[in-house]
C-alpha cells in the first residue's frame, strides 16, 4: 500500500529543463507544425463543408432550444401554477414538449452527421496515407520498423477520429454557450463581469505553462505506443527464432523496458493535461469568491451599482459560464492529443516520393536492352561506401545474363536497381538507351517481373496469390502458370486447391513450395524483363531440373538476370558476370571463362569438391 | 463476468484508486458548499452590513478554492498512475502469455490481431478506468442526490421523475450490450487495416515490382471502408442515448408540470416546491448526460475486454518454460530417435509426416534431403518442440522430448530457420541471442566459423552495425550465416540446419562445411544438394511425409531409386563434362 502512494509522485519526469528553456524557439516550430496539421486536416473535411456547416447550424439551433427550455418553463410556473390556471396549460406544455423533441432531433442529427463527416475524413486520412505510402522509395521501408509504421496507421490516426467525432461540436458548442452567457453577464453588470474577468488572464498563464509540457508529452506518448507497436510486431512475426532460443524471459524484459517508458511518459500526460480542468474548476471557485466577496463589499459600499440581487443571479451565470469553460479545457486535450498524433502522420505525408521525373507518355514498348554505365551505389554510400563500385555491363534484347559472386558481392543490389528501387549514385542505367530516370516507374515495373529471394505470400488464396502477376488473369491462365512452374500438382493437392486459403505464418506449405507459386506468378506477369534472385534456392534438384525447361522457355525472347549459386542454372547463361565486393570481375560465357581459368573456373573446380 | 479478468489487474492500485476517489469528492463537495457560503456572505454579511463577516467568508472561499484545487490536482497524479499502471500490467501479461503460447495456439491468432490487442484493446480498457475515477462516481451521485432531495421536497411530485427512470435504465442497459457488439466489430475491423498494412510493408519490393500500389491501395480502401463503416455504425447508435435520454427526462419533467397545478390547487404542495423539483430535475438530467460518455466509455473498452480474455483465458496448450530447472545438468550427448512419429498442422487435416522412424547416434551428422514440401522442415521443428508431434514419440538422449524442460530441450537445440529472421539492434545483440552470456570472443568465434567474422569486421561499426527490421540492410547470404553463426553461439548438443546455405556462394558454403566439421555436436542438415550431403554421415530421404531411405551416399545410391534421380539431376552434366575428375572428388568426399 505504501508504496503504491508514494509511486504516484515517484515517477522519473520525461520533460527535462532544457526542453523547456528552448521551449520558446521549439514552441514557435510546434504552433508552426500545428496549424500545418489542423489545416491538413480542414483540407480533408473537403466537399463535407457544406454538411459541415449544416451541423453547425443544428449546433446554434439546438443550443438555442435548450436555453429555451428552463425560460418557458419558468413562465409556465409564473402564468399557469402560481395561479392555478389549467385552461391554455395544455398548450404550454405541448409546445414545450415540442421544443424538447426539436432539442432531442438537432442533436441526434448533429452528431448523426458529425460521426459521418468525422469518419469519412479519417478514411481519407488513412487511404491517403497509405496510398503515399506506396510512393516512397524502399530505402524509407529499410529504415523503419514495421509495427512503428502501423502505429500510425492506427493509435495515431485513431486520436484523430475521436476528436473530430466528439470535440468539434463540444467546442463550438461550448463556445456559444459561453458567448451567451458572458453577453448575459455583461448586460446584468459591467463591473462583476470585469472582476470575475481577472481569471482570464490567470488562466492563460495556466494554461500555457501546462500546454507547453502536453505538448512536448503527447507527442513523446505517441512515439511510445509507436515504439512498443514495433517490438510488439517484430517479436510476434519472429514468434518460432524465439522459442527456438528460448528467447522468451529476454522478449519479457525488453516488452517491460518498452512498456515501461509508455507507462512513464502517458503517465506524465495525463498528469499534466489531468490539471487543466483542476485550475478551470479553481478559477470557477476563485470567480465565485470575488463575486460573493468584493461584491458583497461593494453593496455594502451602497451606491447601487451592485445589489444583492445582482449577485445573487451573477453567481448563478458565473457557474454556468464555467461549465462551457471547463468542457473547452476537457476537449482541449483531445485536441492536443490529435494533433501529437496528426503530426506524426502529416510527417510521413511529408517524405519525398519515389522521384519521377519523366512525364508519362503513353506505354512504351521496351525491348529490354539493359546497360550499365559506370554504376556506382551505396545503401549509406557516405558511411559504408559502396555496395557496387563502377560497374559496366550490357546486356542485349531477349539475353539471359547470369550474375555470381561471393554473398554479399552486390548481386541482389544490381538487379534492384534495375527495377528501380534505388537510385544510382554515380554512372547510368540505360533501359532500350533510355535512362533509367528519364522512364516512367510504371512502364518499367509493368513490364517487369522479379522474383524475390524470399518469397513472399500474402493471406490469400494460393490463387489470389499467383493472381498477383497480372491482375486480369483468368483462371485458366494461373492454372496453366502453375503447370508451367511446376505448382500446379502440390496445389492440386491442397484441400481445397488452389482455392485454400494460406496463412500470414505459411506453414501450411513449404519454402520451396513457396518459390514455386511465385515463379507462377512472374510466368502470369508474361513481364520484358525478367528478374530473378535465388528463385529456386530452396527447390529440390529434381524439381529444380523440372522447371529448368519451363524456366528457359519463359526466358527465351525476354531479357533475364539470374542470380543463383547452383552452377546448373548458370552455365547456360548468354554472359556471367562474375562480381567481388561490388566490382566486376570477369564477364564472358561458359566456355570463355573456363579458358580463362579465373575465378569462375575457381568456383567450377570448387562446386565439384 | 464483465471485464472480470482485465479488472482484476487493478486490484493492486485499490489504493490510489481509493484516494483518487477520495480526493474527488472532496472536490465535488467544495463544490457544493460554495452556494451555501454566498448565502452565508448574503444573509450575515451583506444584510447584516457586517464587513468582516463579508471578508472572512470569502477567504473562506477562496480557501477552499485552493483546497479543491489541491486535491484536483494530487487527485490527477492517484488517477493517472492507476490507469497507467493498470495497462502496463494487463499489457505486461497480454504478453507474457502470448509468450507463452504453444506455437499451434499462437497460430490461432493472427499477428495483425495480437497487435491490436496489446495496444488498442488495452488503450480502452485504461480509458474506462482513467475516466472512472473522474467523472464515473459524479454522475450516479448527482442524479441519486438530486432525487433524493427532490423527494425530501415533496413526494408526490418527485415521484413523476421517477417514472422514466425504469425506461431509462432498460433503454441504457439495451444500449450498453449494442455498443459491446458494434465495438467489437470495429476491433475486428482495426485488425483487418493492421494486416493489411503489415502486409503491405513486409511485400514492399514485391509490391514495387509488379506495380500493384494503387491495387494494394484499393485493397486497404475497402478494409478502411469497412472499419469506417463500422464506426460510424457503432457511434450513431451511442449517438441515440443523449437525445432519447433527454426526451424521458423532460417529458417527465412536463408531467411535474402537468400534474403539479393540481397538487398546488389542493394545497398539497407549494409553488416553491415545484421551483424545487424542476430545478433538481435539470440537474438529474445533467447528470444522466454524462451517462452517455460512459456507455460509449464502457462497451468500448468490454468489447475489448472480451479480445484480451480471449488471449489472457486461451488455457489450452501452454508451453511451461521454467528457467533454470534443469533436470540433469550433464551435457547432452545429442542421441536423437524418432519412433512412428507422424504430425499434421492444427488448422489442416492432410498428414505432413507420417510414420518417421530413424535413430541418429551423438555427434552423427546427417542430411535430410527431399522434395520440395516432403516434410523437412517441419520433422525439423518437432525436435524444439516448436510444434508437437501429433503421434509416435522423438527421443533425446533417450528421453521423450515431451519429459524434458522445455528450456533445457531448447538449450541444448541451435536451430537455424530457412528464412533468416533477424531483429532490429546490432549484430552483436543478434548473435547473443543464442547466449546471452556469451563472452565477445565466444561471439567471435561463431562468427569465424559461420564465416561471417570478416564481413562483419569490413562493416562501418563492427559488431555493433545495426541491423534493420528482419535484417533489411544485409545479403540474403549475410543472414544466413549471422542466423547459423547465432545458432553456434548456444555451443549446441543438436545443431539443426533447415537449409540455410541456399543463398551462400560455394566457395564460402565449403569453408562453412569444413570448419563445422570439429563441431562436437550432432548435426541434422536440410539440403538440396548432393555434395553437402555426401559430407554427412547419413543420408535421410523424404518422400511426402515418409522416410523413403535411411543410410550412406553408396547405400542410397544403390538403393533408392529416387535418391539416384536426385544425384543425376545434379550430377549428369557436370559428369558429362568431366566425368573423370568429378569420379575422384566423389570419392574424396566420401573418405571424410
Amino acid at each position: 500500500m505504501e508504496k503504491n502512494i508514494r509511486k504516484p509522485f515517484g515517477y522519473e519526469p520525461i520533460i527535462k529543463r532544457e526542453d523547456l528553456k528552448k521551449g520558446s524557439k521549439r514552441k514557435k516550430e510546434e504552433v508552426g507544425d500545428w496549424k500545418k496539421a489542423l489545416l491538413n486536416i480542414w483540407r480533408l473535411v473537403d466537399e463535407q463543408r457544406g454538411l459541415l456547416i449544416t451541423v453547425l447550424a443544428l449546433v446554434l439551433i439546438s443550443s438555442i432550444l435548450t436555453l429555451l427550455g428552463p425560460f418557458l418553463i419558468g413562465k409556465t410556473i409564473d402564468n399557469f401554477i402560481i395561479p392555478m390556471k389549467t385552461e391554455g396549460l395544455a398548450t404550454q406544455i405541448g409546445f414545450l414538449l415540442a421544443i424538447y423533441a426539436g432539442t432531442s432531433l438537432t442533436m441526434y442529427f448533429q452528431n448523426f452527421w458529425m460521426v459521418g463527416i468525422a469518419q469519412n475524413t479519417v478514411y481519407k486520412l488513412r487511404a491517403g496515407l497509405f496510398n503515399h505510402l506506396q510512393k516512397l522509395p524502399v530505402s524509407f521501408f529499410d529504415k523503419r520498423q514495421h509495427g512503428e509504421l502501423m502505429s500510425r496507421m492506427t493509435n495515431d490516426i485513431e486520436n484523430i477520429s475521436q476528436t473530430l467525432n466528439s470535440s468539434f461540436i463540444q467546442v463550438f458548442s461550448s463556445i456559444l454557450t459561453l458567448g451567451g452567457t458572458l453577453a448575459v453577464m455583461l448586460y446584468l453588470s459591467p463591473l462583476l463581469t470585469a472582476l470575475t474577468m481577472i481569471i482570464v488572464p490567470v488562466m492563460f498563464i495556466a494554461m500555457r505553462w501546462i500546454t507547453r509540457r502536453t505538448g512536448i508529452l503527447f507527442k513523446e506518448q505517441q512515439r511510445a505506443i509507436g515504439e512498443l507497436n514495433g517490438m510488439i510486431e517484430e517479436t510476434i512475426s519472429g514468434q518460432r527464432i524465439v522459442k527456438a532460443f528460448s528467447q522468451e524471459q529476454r522478449m519479457k524484459e525488453e516488452f517491460a523496458e518498452r512498456s515501461d517508458k509508455l507507462r512513464r511518459t502517458a503517465f506524465w500526460a495525463l498528469t499534466y493535461s489531468g490539471f487543466i480542468p483542476k485550475v478551470m474548476n479553481m478559477l470557477n471557485n476563485a470567480a465565485f469568491a470575488i463575486v460573493a466577496g468584493v461584491g458583497g463589499l461593494l453593496v455594502l459600499r451602497g451606491d447601487g451599482i451592485v445589489t444583492i440581487g445582482t449577485i445573487v443571479v451573477f453567481a448563478e451565470y458565473a457557474r454556468q459560464f464555467t461549465r462551457p469553460l471547463n468542457d473547452l479545457a476537457n476537449q482541449f486535450n483531445t485536441v492536443l492529443s490529435a494533433i501529437a498524433g496528426a503530426e506524426r502522420v502529416f510527417s510521413i505525408m511529408g517524405e519525398d516520393e519515389e522521384r519521377d521525373t519523366a512525364e508519362n507518355n503513353g506505354d512504351i514498348q521496351l525491348k529490354g536492352d539493359v546497360e550499365f554505365r559506370n554504376v556506382s551505389f551505396g545503401y549509406a554510400p557516405d558511411t559504408d561506401g559502396y555496395t557496387i563500385d563502377d560497374v559496366s555491363l550490357h546486356v542485349r534484347e531477349g539475353e539471359t545474363a547470369a550474375l555470381l559472386g561471393a554473398t554479399g558481392a552486390g548481386k541482389t543490389t544490381i538487379v534492384q536497381l534495375i527495377a528501380r528501387f534505388y537510385e544510382v549514385d554515380k554512372g547510368k542505367i540505360l533501359i532500350d538507351g533510355i535512362p533509367i530516370d528519364e522512364l516512367p516507374r510504371t512502364t518499367l515495373r509493368s513490364q517487369t517481373a522479379f522474383v524475390l529471394q524470399d518469397p513472399f505470400l500474402f493471406e490469400a488464396s494460393v490463387k489470389e496469390n499467383i493472381r498477383y502477376g497480372k491482375l486480369t488473369a483468368t483462371d485458366e491462365e494461373i492454372e496453366a502458370a502453375a503447370k508451367k512452374a511446376n505448382a500446379h500438382e502440390f496445389i492440386s493437392k491442397l484441400e481445397e486447391g488452389y482455392d485454400t486459403m494460406l496463412t500470414a505464418d505459411g506453414s501450411e506449405i513449404s519454402q520451396g513450395q513457396k518459390q514455386l507459386i511465385s515463379i507462377a506468378r512472374a510466368f502470369v506477369a508474361d513481364p520484358v524483363l525478367l528478374l530473378l534472385d535465388e528463385a529456386t534456392s530452396s527447390i529440390d534438384t529434381v524439381t529444380e531440373l523440372e522447371i529448368q525447361a519451363a524456366l528457359e522457355k519463359l526466358m527465351e525472347g525476354r531479357t533475364s538476370f539470374v542470380i543463383a549459386h547452383r552452377l546448373n542454372t548458370v552455365k547456360k547463361a548468354d554472359t556471367i558476370y562474375v562480381l567481388d565486393q561490388g566490382k566486376l570481375i570477369e564477364s564472358g560465357n561458359q566456355t570463355d571463362l573456363i579458358a580463362q581459368k579465373g575465378i569462375y573456373y575457381n568456383m567450377l573446380q570448387q562446386s565439384k569438391l | 463476468m464483465l471485464m472480470k479478468t482485465v479488472f482484476s489487474y487493478a486490484k493492486p492500485y485499490k489504493w490510489p484508486i481509493i484516494i483518487a476517489l477520495i480526493l474527488m469528492l472532496i472536490e465535488l463537495s467544495v463544490e457544493l458548499i460554495q452556494p451555501l457560503l454566498i448565502a452565508k456572505i448574503i444573509d450575515d454579511g451583506i444584510t447584516a452590513g457586517d464587513r468582516d463577516t463579508i471578508i472572512l467568508y470569502g477567504s473562506i472561499m477562496m480557501g477552499l478554492a485552493i483546497v479543491a484545487l489541491v486535491s484536483g490536482v494530487t487527485n490527477s497524479f492517484f488517477a493517472a498512475h492507476a490507469a497507467q499502471s493498470f495497462g502496463y500490467d494487463l499489457r505486461q501479461a497480454l504478453f507474457r502469455q502470448i509468450q507463452s503460447f504453444s506455437m499451434a495456439t499462437f497460430l490461432r491468432f493472427p499477428t495483425s490481431s495480437l497487435i491490436t490487442r496489446l495496444t488498442s484493446d488495452v488503450t480502452m480498457a485504461q480509458n474506462i478506468l482513467f475516466m472512472g475515477l473522474r467523472i464515473l462516481l459524479r454522475a450516479p451521485l448527482v442524479v441519486i442526490g438530486s432525487l433524493v432531495m427532490a423527494m425530501l421536497v415533496n413526494v408526490k411530485l418527485a415521484s413523476f421523475l421517477l417514472i422514466g427512470i425504469p425506461f431509462l435504465f432498460i433503454f441504457l442497459f439495451v444500449m450498453a450490450r449494442k455498443g459491446v457488439t458494434y465495438f467489437a466489430s470495429v476491433q475486428r475491423r482495426l485488425d483487418r487495416v493492421n494486416r493489411v498494412i503489415q502486409e503491405n510493408l513486409q511485400a514492399v519490393r514485391l509490391i514495387k515490382s509488379y506495380l500493384r500500389g494503387v491495387y494494394e491501395g484499393s485493397r486497404f480502401s475497402k478494409v478502411a471502408d469497412h472499419l469506417r463503416k463500422d464506426t460510424v455504425k457503432a457511434f450513431r447508435m451511442m449517438e441515440l442515448i443523449m437525445p432519447v435520454l433527454l426526451l424521458i427526462m423532460n417529458g417527465s419533467l412536463m408531467l411535474v408540470l402537468w400534474f403539479g397545478v393540481g397538487v398546488v390547487s389542493t394545497g398539497d404542495a407549494q409553488v416553491g416546491e415545484i421551483v424545487a423539483i424542476v430545478n433538481y430535475a435539470f440537474r438529474i438530467t445533467g447528470g444522466f448526460s454524462m451517462f452517455s460518455f460512459l456507455i460509449v466509455a464502457f462497451s468500448r473498452a468490454q468489447a475489448s475486454s472480451v479480445r484480451m480474455e480471449d488471449v489472457l483465458l486461451a488455457e489450452d496448450d501452454r508451453e511451461v518454460i521454467e528457467p533454470g530447472v534443469v533436470e540433469n545438468g550433464e551435457e547432452k550427448r545429442g542421441a536423437l530417435s524418432f519412433i512412428n512419429v507422424s504430425f499434421h498442422y492444427p488448422s489442416h487435416p492432410e498428414s505432413v509426416l507420417s510414420n518417421v522412424s530413424f535413430t541418429i547416434d551423438p555427434g552423427e551428422k546427417i542430411a535430410v534431403m527431399g522434395a520440395t514440401g516432403s516434410g523437412k522442415s517441419t520433422m525439423l521443428n518437432l525436435i524444439p518442440r516448436i510444434f508437437t508431434a501429433t503421434s509416435g514419440e522423438i527421443l533425446l538422449d533417450g528421453k521423450n522430448i515431451n519429459d524434458w524442460p522445455l528450456e533445457e530441450l531448447r538449450s541444448a537445440i541451435g536451430l537455424v530457420p530457412q528464412q533468416s529472421v533477424l531483429f532490429t539492434g546490432t549484430i552483436r545483440e543478434n548473435l547473443a541471442w543464442g547466449d546471452p552470456e556469451a563472452r565477445v570472443d565466444e561471439l567471435e568465434a561463431a562468427a569465424e566459423k559461420a564465416q561471417i567474422h570478416s564481413s562483419i569486421q569490413r562493416f562501418p561499426a563492427n559488431y555493433d552495425t545495426r541491423v534493420g527490421q528482419k535484417g533489411v540492410n544485409l545479403s540474403g547470404g549475410q543472414k544466413q550465416r549471422l542466423s547459423i553463426a547465432r545458432a553456434l553461439v548456444r555451443k549446441p548438443a543438436i545443431l539443426l540446419l533447415d537449409d540455410s546455405t541456399s543463398a551462400l556462394d560455394v566457395k564460402t558454403e565449403n569453408a562453412l562445411w569444413e570448419a563445422l566439421e570439429d563441431e562436437r555436436s550432432t548435426m541434422i542438415v536440410i539440403t538440396q544438394k548432393i555434395h553437402t550431403a555426401q559430407g554427412a554421415d547419413r543420408i535421410l530421404l523424404l518422400d511426402e511425409g515418409e522416410v523413403a531411405a535411411y543410410g550412406t551416399h553408396e547405400e542410397l545410391m544403390e538403393l533408392s531409386a529416387l535418391y539416384r534421380k536426385i544425384a543425376e539431376s545434379q550430377l549428369d552434366e557436370e559428369v558429362a563434362e568431366d566425368g573423370k575428375e568429378h569420379q575422384e572428388t566423389l570419392r574424396l568426399r566420401t573418405d571424410h
